[in-house]
């Protein structure tokens, strides 16, 4: 026979196509048939399948020429070549661009409206039920709404295929600007979650006459939900007729498949209508219905014999196949293009390790616990600073007093302050000058703003209200930098002017700012590097902006110095691409000084310095590196509040509740302290110690290890979680003491009041 | 002619292959003898600046990136651009307002981004096979592109696709010990040197390296064409 038949979608990856099982079925009935494997990317693993004769490799799908692709596969099928497409989004393609063709097995578009998800208005009135649901367009207290009222357990859907489960707010939000993208529409919706087993109907038709169709029971899922096994039976009679009667109203052509989940009472939900044959669908050969080759037995007129399976049940295997040369493999990738590509997985597919933690339980091999010899680690932990320790015990031994209770720990503070202000005192007999601006807003309690002063620190603001806390101080205007987005807040307040710095974190704001006469010695630019993601400063990743800068420094010229600002924090980016940005800051200014010929006089690094990458942080090198790659430059700052202060403070509390589990282990205890004491205690790293009420005298200060025993706050609140585990001696008891180190900094500055009455 | 620019140190049955091929091609002529791409500079602040910006933005990119074979490959030019068209010569000022260029344009950005990490960077041509189907959008694709962009200027676009084979330009570095690598920077892939027929083969390759480089079993010396 010299006609083809052409089936797309031939990728079998983890979400598999249906082409290779659509040609599996084909040539088990019809070894003689010609199949041909279509589809628009090399990496198409099922272009290798021994199932198909040849291979029809197109563009990917963005390079395609819509008119000459309808008109080639037109002149297919006008050749009486069959085309069975795999593809939900090639058939919607083919509805519009194609329209019907008695060779082309797929539903048109009246079938594809009536099958839509959600409603599937086709199947009303065959015992099934729609899952409730709502446009993801709503407003969001309408969608809230919705989703509170199904407890949380809803899937957002894009109108063509994916979906995700929906649980929270944040993950609602996340997969909705994921999937507006990815699927380039705002046509979402969100639908209620039934509980239930999985099963399908999946048939094949030909010009709206129903020729067979087939109950799948899904036994075993992927974790994206794929089925892995399942049992195959025939549909029963009466619903083969209604099944019947819809595909006759549709004028159905080529496969389909009715997702639907059955809940505990036996009521059907449809969940979709897929206008292609399912995935699966060499299983249901394997049992006894191909129904593929009905299909093309009907069309080209050909006898079909089957077999059927005593056993009606079907599951897949991987296995490897060799690849065709004429085919290719994709080239290996560049590692930069793979780098988080798989949420840093080595890659995702088939179906979970479930069975694994328990084969793990069940080898007898003794548990981690049980070890008494620890492995040999490649990283040096750092260790607790032995003043601070000792500061912390010479506290918690006298305490008496009421708790919770933060704590300055003065002498290492000091020693924090003295420290660095050593550090500058090395650096001085090089150039460019180091100078630091503490950052107010970490902490701007008295006591850190006089020790700042002191060591002869810049008063780093990030609005009026805090330019005037710091001139109350003691501080001069020309001792002042002013950061951020608020500059002028309040705006009913004229600005502070004669300050010593002032970085602009927009263009908009340099415009208003280079109005206003001696507003500031320098005048910089905050300016946000491509790849590294915040919502600060000057954009430099597109060349507009770019050049909106370089005509800003122009105008800068002789009114203020020119400086540049960028903070990453080091805590969040690590040091190591902390150190990476600053080298591509210098080329930065390298570039604004090459095009303008206004030397940078002042370059101020930010803060975020996690408090012992900041103690570490070789300032003399960075003298060195900007010296050699920026000659101009008369001072670099850098602005530290956290890395100052955050272990500078302890908060004091006692147990309130010890819990235990029946056999007496312990399982949660409840401190009085909370997270209105401790805003960032889950996304901060504390340390966390431990001391006996009665043995305060003798007893070291127990830095606990990570355990099992849950740390809870004390208030009415849900994420009052202070610790999802810690070490605790068995002898803990209520009034023991647990003391919160690294208490200080953003700890004290963001803490609140709340449930004191 | 291919034939006499082509490497004879070959395997008589491939090389005659290939030479069948690629001489059945219309614009064979004009793919052997064209030279590589280069961006065009105006030697004014309008080129200069485009051309500062795209390299401090190189340098930005390589924040975190990982390397293979000691080499930040600029894989982030594809997220910068689109593959399609491009109307030849392109200065720098016009090229930093595009979204969509031509594989001459990945492959000659690439090199800028290679020289200014130090690395020796040249340019490097090749033949592809693909199929007619393919061969037959992407005319399409560029004749779309091109008219769109024809309205606002009277350059054109390289006629680089044949029937069953295409040009293409990459970019080949050159280690200290002689070795080549072959980047494409169009796609972000590494091409290997192990020979292949099919979709998507690399048939031949020419350089213009002064120098002579290896590559897997073969040699490559400026401006000749080798046969893979």
């Amino acid at each position: 026979m010299k006609q083809k038949i052409y089936i797309s979608g031939m990728h079998s990856g983890q979400n598999p196509c249906s082409g290779v099982g659509i040609a599996r079925c084909i040539r088990r009935a019809f070894p003689h048939l010609t199949l041909i494997g279509v589809d628009h990317w090399q990496g198409s693993s099922g272009l290798h399948d021994a199932s198909i004769d040849d291979v029809f490799l197109l563009p990917q799908w963005s390079q395609m020429d819509n008119e000459r692709h309808s008109k080639q596969v037109r002149d297919l099928l006008d050749q009486d070549h069959l085309w069975i497409s795999a593809l939900d989004m090639e058939v919607y393609w083919f509805s519009e661009k194609l329209g019907p063709h008695k060779n082309l097995l797929a539903p048109g578009g009246p079938a594809l409206e009536l099958t839509a998800k959600p409603a599937v208005k086709a199947f009303e009135g065959m015992n099934f039920r729609v899952p409730e649901f709502i446009s993801a367009t709503l407003s969001d207290s309408e969608v809230h709404s919705f989703l509170r009222r199904n407890s949380w357990q809803c899937w957002l859907k894009s109108p063509y295929h994916d979906a995700k489960r929906i649980q929270s707010w944040s993950t609602f939000e996340r997969s909705r600007e994921s999937m507006s993208k990815t699927w380039k529409t705002s046509r979402l919706f969100i639908q209620r979650h039934i509980m239930g087993n999985e099963e399908t109907y999946a048939f094949a038709a030909y010009q709206g006459v129903l020729l067979s169709a087939v109950h799948l029971e899904k036994r075993q899922l992927t974790p994206e939900g794929k089925t892995w096994a399942g049992r195959v039976t025939p549909v029963k009679a009466e619903l083969f007729e209604e099944i019947k009667e819809v595909i006759r109203r549709l004028e159905w052509s080529g496969g389909g498949e009715i997702e639907f989940v059955r809940d505990p009472d036996g009521q059907k939900w449809i969940i979709e209508c897929n206008p292609r044959f399912p995935a699966w669908i060499f299983g249901a050969a394997l049992t006894g219905t191909n129904l593929p080759a009905k299909l093309v037995s009907k069309i080209w007129d050909l006898p079909l014999l089957e077999s059927v399976s005593k056993y009606n049940f079907f599951t897949r295997v991987v296995q490897e196949i060799p690849a065709q040369e004429s085919v290719g493999i994709p080239l290996p990738p560049d590692p930069n293009s793979m780098v988080w590509s798989s949420d840093g997985k080595k890659g995702k597919g088939g179906p979970a390790p479930g069975s694994l933690p328990r084969l793990r339980s069940a080898t007898g091999i003794k548990n981690d616990e049980d070890d008494d010899e620890e492995s040999p680690l490649l990283f040096e932990p750092e260790a607790v600073p032995t003043p601070l320790i000792a500061e912390i015990e010479k506290i918690t031994r006298s305490f008496m007093g009421e708790t919770p209770t933060r704590i300055h720990l003065e002498e290492w503070t000091q020693s924090k302050f003295s420290g660095l202000e050593a550090k500058l005192r090395e650096c001085r007999l090089r150039s460019p000058e180091v100078r630091i601006g503490y950052s107010l807003k970490t902490s701007p309690t008295d006591d850190y703003l006089r020790k700042a002063k002191q060591a002869g620190f810049y008063a780093e603001c990030i609005s009026q209200k805090e330019i005037r806390r710091a001139l109350g101080f003691g501080y001069l205007p020309s001792e002042v930098i002013l950061n951020g987005p608020g500059k002028f807040w309040p705006i009913t307040t004229p600005p502070v002017l004669g300050l010593h710095m002032l970085f602009c974190d927009s263009m908009d704001e340099f415009e208003r700012v280079i109005q206003i006469s001696g507003f500031s010695k320098c005048i910089g630019f905050r300016v946000r590097l491509p790849k590294l993601n915040s919502r600060f400063g000057n954009p430099l990743s597109e060349f507009d902006n770019f050049k909106r800068i370089v005509d800003g420094v122009k105008k800068l010229k002789g009114k203020a110095d020119l400086g540049f600002h960028f903070h990453m924090p080091s805590w969040s980016i690590g040091v190591e691409r902390w150190s990476q940005a600053l080298e591509s800051l210098f080329i930065w200014c390298q570039t604004f000084e090459k095009l303008t010929n206004a030397p940078v006089k002042r370059i101020d690094l930010g803060g975020g310095f996690f408090p012992s990458d900041l103690q570490s942080l070789d300032l003399k090198n960075i003298q060195s590196m900007v010296s050699s790659e920026l000659a101009h430059v008369e001072a670099i700052y850098f602005e530290p509040g956290r890395s100052l202060t955050q272990d500078g403070e302890i908060l004091v509390s006692r147990v309130l509740d010890v819990r235990r589990r029946p056999d007496g282990e312990l399982l949660e205890i409840v401190v009085d302290a909370c997270v209105a004491e401790l805003p960032l205690a889950q996304a901060y790293s504390h340390r966390i110690f431990f001391c006996k009420k009665d043995k305060r005298e003798n007893q070291r200060l127990e830095l606990l290890k990570k355990g099992h025993v849950r740390v809870l706050g004390r208030i009415c609140m849900e994420d009052d979680i202070l610790s999802n585990g810690l070490d605790f001696p068995d002898s803990v008891d209520v009034g023991d003491f647990v003391v919160f180190g690294d208490a200080g900094g953003y700890e004290r500055s963001m803490s609140y009041v709340f449930g004191r009455g | 002619m291919f034939s006499d620019a082509v490497n004879k140190d070959i395997k008589p049955g491939r090389y005659a292959l290939v030479q069948d091929l690629v001489e059945k091609e219309e614009h064979f002529h004009r793919w052997i003898e064209h030279p590589s791409s280069s961006i065009l500079h105006h030697e004014a602040s309008c080129c200069e600046e485009a051309r500062l910006w795209f390299l401090a933005y190189a340098r930005s990119m390589e924040i975190g990136a990982p390397s293979q074979f000691n080499i930040k490959a600029p894989t982030w030019l594809s997220d910068l651009f689109t593959w399609g068209p491009t109307e030849w010569p392109i200065s720098w000022c016009q090229l930093v307002r595009e979204d969509v260029v031509d594989c001459g344009v990945f492959a000659a950005l690439a090199r800028e981004v290679f020289k200014a990490s130090g690395l020796q960077a040249h340019p490097a041509q090749a033949l592809l096979s693909y199929n007619e189907t393919c061969t037959r959008h992407w005319r399409d694709l560029w004749k779309v592109g091109s008219s769109d962009k024809k309205q606002k200027s009277d350059r054109e676009t390289f006629p680089w696709i044949g029937s069953e084979i295409v040009y293409h330009e990459l970019c080949v570095l050159e280690g200290p010990d002689g070795e080549a690598k072959v980047y494409d920077s169009t796609w972000g892939n590494w091409y290997l040197p192990q020979p292949r027929i099919g979709f998507g083969a690399l048939l031949a390759l020419r350089t213009e390296c002064p120098r002579l480089l290896r590559w897997g079993g073969k040699t490559m010396s400026c401006g000749e064409w080798i046969e893979l």
